[in-house]
């Protein structure tokens, strides 16, 4: 009687589990060894045939390596700017709040509200970027440049949050190693390079791994910047899941690749805990 | 020297962070041909309110925004309700499978909810739920990182204030809703707070389940209004204005609380 109580406080928690997380993952693991109609009517066994057909599909192999340009682009980018951003206010001042602040405002906007303000900021040739850089670019209509912008809005997307994340992480170091430090005779950045940087490791390997799996799971800011485009050049894994599952009815490619990126994401996440204990 | 060039990096850090917000809203203030300059423009030729008027008086704005209210609201209120009822079972009672049960409840953080979006969508339809509030905010109430931060702050209870509480013959509900969410309340503060702005920001799952435009959020419906197909941008920009300023303001009071909530349930 008392467990009953118990199980029933529980059980929203593990219903809501059971239907929007176990019960579809096992559906797309079934149905990847399944040939499905675009109906959703099981026809078959398939074996390995679906992950054969995704993994030589030439558009596919291709969303893969868009996805990996991306992670390379936009990856050292957000690390590099939130972590220059996070060390510069570490040491809380009279005026530490007012670029605190600032680079918070961010979070105020949504994806589709950034898209739209960066779509325009690099629309067409007198764009107000190629005013300001000089430059003389389409900058969405080429394939590397729509990447390297799509990377651009992907920092302005996490940056908020892995800069609080970092701060806050500097500013709990243990003040008392530094002051020692310092009484020493240690160089600020022997200071910053050898205690702070030490002690911030285990949250930058989080916000590194975050950001890691955000990026390779990217798919919204693609469909509202650029829809893939140009010539699919931004295409990435999980945008063309979308269009397959959504608009081409490829049963084969959308519980293959649902299965791929959930084993994908969870090695990462697992890499990421595992590091955390270290650490 | 070293302060100088930490100044100068702050500025310029802070420059280009805030440019597509101050670019937006210029633009907000552009007249049609402000777009169309030969030379990009940095500011509005002749500044006036014409196209907060636009955006203000669309039809579909305001019911858009209303949408987002609500199920933004609807999944905050939801996610901290089955999450601090699960914390409060985790961490106050026993039970058989309890271990097993919280491990496969942390599971789903390894299943991202981008992966199983086809399914969901079936799902959803399915029980019925397209066009409707239930739809877009069933798939988000579940945060096992939520329970997570949650059971961490029950954790930190003395037992003995539910000890005291079940002799009075308060119930467990009542002790969840006077004693345990009072005295954690800034994590569930934070709770509600991140699971408000997610809702109300995500865009993918919301365009997926509505197709009427009355039943639409204002993310996709930024995107829908039309103003950018009359011609008519500098709209466009108003209403994004108009709903990153509400969350700009409230940034601007509870600085100190967002980052907590935030930096809370990440520990390095």
């Amino acid at each position: 009687m008392k467990e009953a109580k118990a199980y029933v406080f529980v059980a929203p928690a593990a219903a809501l589990a059971i239907l929007f997380s176990f019960l579809p993952l096992g559906k797309s693991l079934a149905g990847s060894f399944l040939r499905i109609s675009q109906s959703g009517k099981v026809l078959g066994w398939a074996g390995l045939g679906n992950y054969v057909s995704v993994l030589s599909d030439p558009s596919f192999l291709s969303s893969i390596r868009n996805t990996l340009l991306f992670v390379v682009l936009f990856l050292p980018l957000n690390t590099a700017i939130t972590l220059l951003a996070a060390s510069l206010l570490r040491r809380k001042g009279r005026l530490t709040s007012i670029p605190e602040s600032i680079f918070m405002t961010p979070l105020a906007f949504s994806l589709s509200a950034l898209a739209l303000i960066f779509k325009e900021i690099f629309r067409g040739r007198v764009s107000i970027a190629n005013r300001i850089l000089g430059t003389d670019m389409e900058w969405l209509e080429q394939p590397f440049t729509a990447m390297a912008v799509l990377a651009v809005m992907g920092v302005f997307l996490d940056f908020a949050l892995d800069f609080i994340l970092l701060l806050s992480a500097f500013r709990n170091i243990d003040r008392s190693t530094i002051e020692a430090a310092g009484i020493d005779g240690a160089s600020a950045w022997t200071i910053y390079r050898r205690i702070e940087i030490p002690e911030i490791a285990g949250m930058l390997r989080i916000t590194i791994f975050m950001a890691l799996k955000d990026a390779v799971l990217i798919s919204a800011p693609v469909m509202v910047l650029t829809e893939g485009g140009p010539f699919r050049s931004t295409e990435t894994v999980m945008y063309y899941y979308y269009l397959e599952a959504f608009r081409s009815g490829n049963r084969a490619a959308e519980t293959t690749i649902a299965v791929m990126m959930v084993a994908f994401s969870a090695i990462i996440m697992s890499l990421a805990s595992r590091r955390r204990k270290d650490a | 020297m070293r302060r100088i060039i930490r100044i100068l990096l702050l500025l310029l850090l802070s420059a280009i962070i805030l440019f597509p917000l101050l670019y937006a809203l210029s633009a907000s203030f552009f007249t049609k041909v402000d777009f169309t300059a030969p030379a990009a423009r940095f500011l509005p030729s002749s500044p006036s309110f014409r196209n907060y008027a636009l955006a203000l008086g669309n039809s579909h704005f305001s019911r858009y925004a209303l949408n987002s209210l609500i199920t933004a609201s609807l999944t905050a209120f939801l996610r901290t309700g089955v999450a601090a009822s699960a914390a409060f079972a985790f961490t106050h009672l026993h039970f058989r499978g309890q271990r097993a049960l919280l491990i496969a409840l942390l599971a789903t953080l390894f299943i991202p909810s981008d992966a199983m979006l086809y399914e969901n969508y079936i799902t959803t339809a399915r029980l019925g739920l397209l066009d409707s509030y239930p739809g877009i905010v069933l798939p988000s109430i579940l945060s096992a990182s939520a329970i997570l931060m949650m059971a961490g702050a029950y954790n930190g209870i003395d037992r003995d204030v539910y000890d005291a509480a079940r002799i009075d013959g308060a119930g467990d509900i009542r002790y969840i809703l006077t004693m345990l969410i009072p005295l954690t309340a800034p994590v569930t503060g934070a709770v509600f707070i991140q699971a408000f702005v997610s809702s109300f920001n995500s865009y993918l799952w919301p365009l997926l389940v509505t197709t009427r435009p009355s039943m639409r959020t204002i993310q996709i419906g930024i995107t829908m209004l039309g103003f950018a197909d009359e011609g008519e941008l500098g709209a466009q920009f108003a209403s994004i204005m108009l709903i990153t300023i509400p969350f700009l303001l409230i940034l601007a009071l509870s600085r100190r609380l967002i980052m907590n909530a935030l930096s809370g349930g990440v520990h390095g």
